[in-house]
C-alpha cells in the first residue's frame, strides 16, 4: 500500500475517491427521498446494482484479458485476468449479500429466482470454480492459460445463463431499476453518481490489485 | 482429418469399452437410487422425470469426459495427438462428437430401464423426444469436452470438471427439461420452441469457442 | 549448411522457479547435438517444448525457417519428437497405433512394411498384441521402429538406449549412424559420455538453466 502510494497519481486518485465514496454514502442516507413502501430498506439499492455492474464490468474484463493473454503471450495480462477475477468475485458476493437484504421487505422473502440475481449466483460459482482452479490446479504457468480460457468461456456463458433464467421463471417481477424512469428525480440523480463512483472505485482497486500481485510474483520468483 | 480423429476415438473405445460401459453401469444405479428415494405417487414421479432424467445424464456425462481426457494421459498418448501436424481444434471437434456419440447410445441402453423402473409412461411422440434429447446431448458435450479439456492437466481434475461445469451447463438443463417436460405432457412446439434456440446457441457458441480455444489450452 | 532449428531465448518456469533460462542453439543441417545435465536439469523439458508439446513462457523457436510458435501446425510437419512415454494408446497394438501415429502425419504406409520394421526390431511376433503389456525395452522398440517409419528431418530423442538390452543397444546404435550419414538432423538427450562423443557433433550441457 504504501509503495502504491508513494506515486502521486495514485495517491490524489486515492484521496479523491475515498472522498466521493462518503460524500456517496452521506447522500445516499441523507439526501435521497424515502420510497414509500419499500422505506429504508431501498437505500441498499444504491449499492445493490452499482456492485452488480461492476462485478459484471469486471468479469468482462477478465474476458478481454484472457483473450489478450492468448494473443500476446505475455504475463501482464494474467495479471490483470486474476485481479480482475477477485475484485469481480469480491462485487458478486456484495450483490448476493445485500440482493436478499433488499428483497426480504419487498418480495416477503430472501431469496426469489431472479434472471439477474441467479445469474450472478451461477457466475460466482462458475469463478469459485476458477479459483480453486487457480490454486489447486498445479504449475502456475499451466494454470494461467487455462484461467484465460475460463474467464472466456464463463462471460460467454452469462447471456444464455440469463435469457434461460429469465424464461425459466417468467413470472417473477425483475428490479425496480427496470422502470427507472419513473422513478422520482432525486432517485436517478444519485443513483448515477452511485454507479459512476462504484465504477471509479473499482479503477483504483484494480490498479492496486494489479500493483500487489506485481509485487507478490517478483517477490515469489526472487526465491 | 477430423475423421481420422473421430475415428481413433470410436476404435480406441471399442477396443476397451472404457467409456462406455462405465457411463452405462453409472447411469443404471443412478437410475435405481433415483427409484429407492422417491417412493411416491406416480404423477409426483412423471413431473419430476425429466429432470431426474437430465441430472442422471449430466453425472454420466461427467465420468465420460473425465474418462475419455484420462486415458490420454496414459503412456503420454495426448502427445502423439498434440505434436502431429494436425490443427489442435479438430482435436477438441472429435472428443465433442465422440463423446456425444457415446452419451445417445448410453441414453438409447438406459431409456427403457428409466421408464420402466421409475414407471412412467413413454412419450406420445417418440421421435420428437429422440431428436430433441440428442440435440441437448450435443450441447452438454460440447461445454463437458471443452472443459474437460481445461481441466484435464490440473490436479484435482476430477473435481474441478463437476465444479466448473455444473453451472457451466446449468442452462443447458434448465432447457432440457422444459423441452422434455412439455413433450412428456404433449404441449404444442410454440411452447418451447425458445428452449430449442437456447441449446442450439449453445451448440453454436461453444462449438466454435472450444474450436477457437483447444490450440492454446492443449499444450502440457 | 543451412540452419534447420534456430532456438533464441527459450525460458520456462515451474511454479515460478527457472528450469530454463534463456536457452539459445542453431541446428544446421545433418548435425547432431547432444543434450547432457543433471537430472531435473530440463533436458527432457527443452525437447517438449521444442516438439510443442508443452508451452514455454518466451522465446522463439524457428524450424526451417519458419516459426515454431506463432505458424501453422503443418510447419512442424517433418520434426519427430521420441519422449520417454511411448506416446500411443494403451488398449491399441503395436501395429494400429503406429498405423495411426502415421495417418495423423498425412503419411499412408501398408500394414506389411510395418510389420517389417518391426520385425527388424525384434518385436514383430507381439505386433498384435495391445501395447499394455510391453515392457519398457520393447516400447523403446517400438518407437524406434516407429521413427524409421516416419519422413522426418529432425528427430528430437530422449535417451534412447534406456531400458535396451545388448541387442537393443545395438540396434539403436546402427540406426543412429544411418541416420547421421544420409544427414538428417538429431538432437539426443544422452547420460553416456561415451556415447555422447561417439554421436554428438556438437554436446550442450545444461546446468542452472543455461547452457554452459
Amino acid at each position: 500500500m504504501k509503495i502504491f502510494l508513494n506515486n502521486k497519481t495514485n495517491r490524489t486518485w486515492f484521496v479523491l475517491i475515498i472522498a466521493m465514496m462518503l460524500f456517496n454514502v452521506w447522500n445516499v442516507i441523507v439526501n435521497t427521498p424515502m420510497v414509500p413502501e419499500q422505506h429504508w430498506a431501498q437505500k441498499i439499492f444504491y449499492v445493490h446494482v452499482p456492485s452488480a455492474w461492476v462485478g459484471f464490468l469486471s468479469y468482462f474484463v477478465v474476458m478481454v484479458a484472457g483473450i489478450m493473454f492468448f494473443i500476446k503471450k505475455d504475463d501482464h495480462w494474467d495479471d490483470v485476468g486474476l485481479a480482475a477475477a477477485e475484485l469481480g468475485t469480491v462485487f458478486m458476493a456484495l450483490v448476493l449479500i445485500t440482493g436478499p437484504i433488499w428483497a426480504t421487505p419487498i418480495w416477503g422473502k430472501p431469496w426469489i429466482w431472479e434472471p439477474r440475481l441467479t445469474t450472478t449466483l451461477i457466475l460466482f460459482l462458475i469463478y469459485i470454480g476458477y479459483f480453486m482452479m487457480r490454486s489447486f490446479g498445479g504449475h502456475v504457468e499451466r494454470v494461467k492459460r487455462y484461467a484465460a480460457a475460463l474467464g472466456i468461456i464463463a462471460f460467454v456463458d452469462v447471456p444464455i445463463i440469463f435469457v434461460s433464467v429469465k424464461f425459466w421463471t417468467p413470472e417473477i417481477q425483475s428490479h425496480p431499476q427496470v422502470e427507472m424512469a419513473q422513478q422520482p428525480s432525486g432517485i436517478l440523480t444519485s443513483f448515477l453518481l452511485s454507479l459512476g463512483i462504484f465504477t471509479l472505485l473499482y479503477a483504483l482497486m484494480l490498479t492496486y490489485k494489479i500493483h500487489v500481485i506485481r509485487i507478490k510474483n517478483n517477490v515469489g520468483s526472487n526465491v | 482429418m477430423f475423421f481420422i480423429l473421430l475415428k481413433k476415438e470410436l476404435f480406441v473405445e471399442f477396443r476397451s469399452r472404457e467409456v462406455t460401459l462405465s457411463m452405462l453401469v453409472f447411469g443404471l444405479s443412478i437410475i435405481l437410487t433415483f427409484a429407492f428415494s422417491s417412493n411416491v405417487s406416480p404423477t409426483i414421479i412423471a413431473n419430476y422425470a425429466p429432470g431426474m432424467f437430465w441430472i442422471m445424464v449430466l453425472f454420466v456425462a461427467v465420468i465420460g469426459v473425465h474418462r475419455s481426457f484420462s486415458y490420454e494421459k496414459e503412456f503420454d498418448a495426448f502427445s502423439m495427438l498434440i505434436s502431429a501436424p494436425i490443427d489442435r481444434g479438430f482435436i477438441f471437434l472429435s472428443k465433442w462428437i465422440s463423446g456425444f456419440i457415446f452419451l445417445t447410445i448410453m441414453e438409447a441402453l438406459i431409456i427403457i430401464p428409466f421408464f420402466k423402473f421409475l414407471m412412467i409412461d413413454f412419450p406420445s411422440q417418440p421421435w420428437i423426444a429422440i431428436g430433441t434429447t440428442m440435440l441437448i446431448n450435443c450441447a452438454i458435450m460440447a461445454i463437458a469436452s471443452l472443459v474437460s479439456g481445461i481441466a484435464m492437466r490440473a490436479r484435482l481434475s476430477e473435481v474441478l470438471l463437476p465444479v466448473l461445469l455444473f453451472p457451466l451447463v446449468s442452462p443447458v438443463i434448465i432447457a432440457a427439461t422444459k423441452i422434455s417436460g412439455s413433450i412428456m405432457a404433449g404441449d404444442p412446439f410454440s411452447f418451447w420452441q425458445i428452449w430449442l434456440l437456447i441449446v442450439l446457441t449453445v451448440i453454436v457458441i461453444f462449438g466454435l469457442v472450444g474450436y477457437t480455444l483447444f490450440d492454446f489450452i492443449a499444450e502440457e | 549448411m543451412p540452419a534447420v532449428l534456430t532456438v533464441s531465448n527459450i525460458s520456462k518456469s515451474f511454479d515460478r522457479r527457472p528450469i530454463l533460462k534463456d536457452i539459445s542453439f542453431t541446428l544446421h543441417q545433418g548435425e547432431t547435438i547432444v543434450l547432457m545435465g543433471k537430472n531435473g536439469v530440463g533436458k527432457s523439458t527443452l525437447l517438449r517444448i521444442l516438439a510443442r508439446i508443452m508451452a514455454c513462457d518466451g522465446g522463439q523457436i524457428s524450424f526451417q525457417n519458419k516459426d515454431l510458435l506463432k505458424g501453422s501446425p503443418c510447419d512442424r510437419h517433418k520434426l519427430l519428437y521420441l519422449g520417454h512415454a511411448p506416446a500411443m494408446y494403451t488398449t491399441l497394438s503395436a501395429k494400429e497405433n503406429i498405423k495411426l501415429a502415421l495417418t495423423l502425419r498425412g503419411m499412408t504406409v501398408g500394414l506389411s512394411e510395418i510389420q517389417n520394421q518391426l520385425n527388424y526390431f525384434g518385436i514383430g511376433t507381439q505386433s498384435n498384441d495391445p501395447i499394455s503389456i510391453y515392457s519398457q525395452g520393447m516400447l523403446q522398440r517400438l518407437k524406434l521402429a516407429y521413427a524409421e517409419l516416419v519422413n522426418w528431418n529432425l528427430l528430437l530423442i530422449d535417451e534412447p538406449f534406456s531400458g535396451l538390452d545388448t541387442d537393443g543397444v545395438g540396434l539403436v546404435e546402427t540406426a543412429l549412424h544411418r541416420w547421421k550419414e544420409i544427414g538428417k538432423s538429431l538432437i539426443l538427450v544422452l547420460h553416456n559420455q561415451s556415447r555422447a562423443k561417439e554421436f554428438g557433433d556438437r554436446i550442450l550441457y545444461i546446468q542452472n538453466g543455461s547452457i554452459e
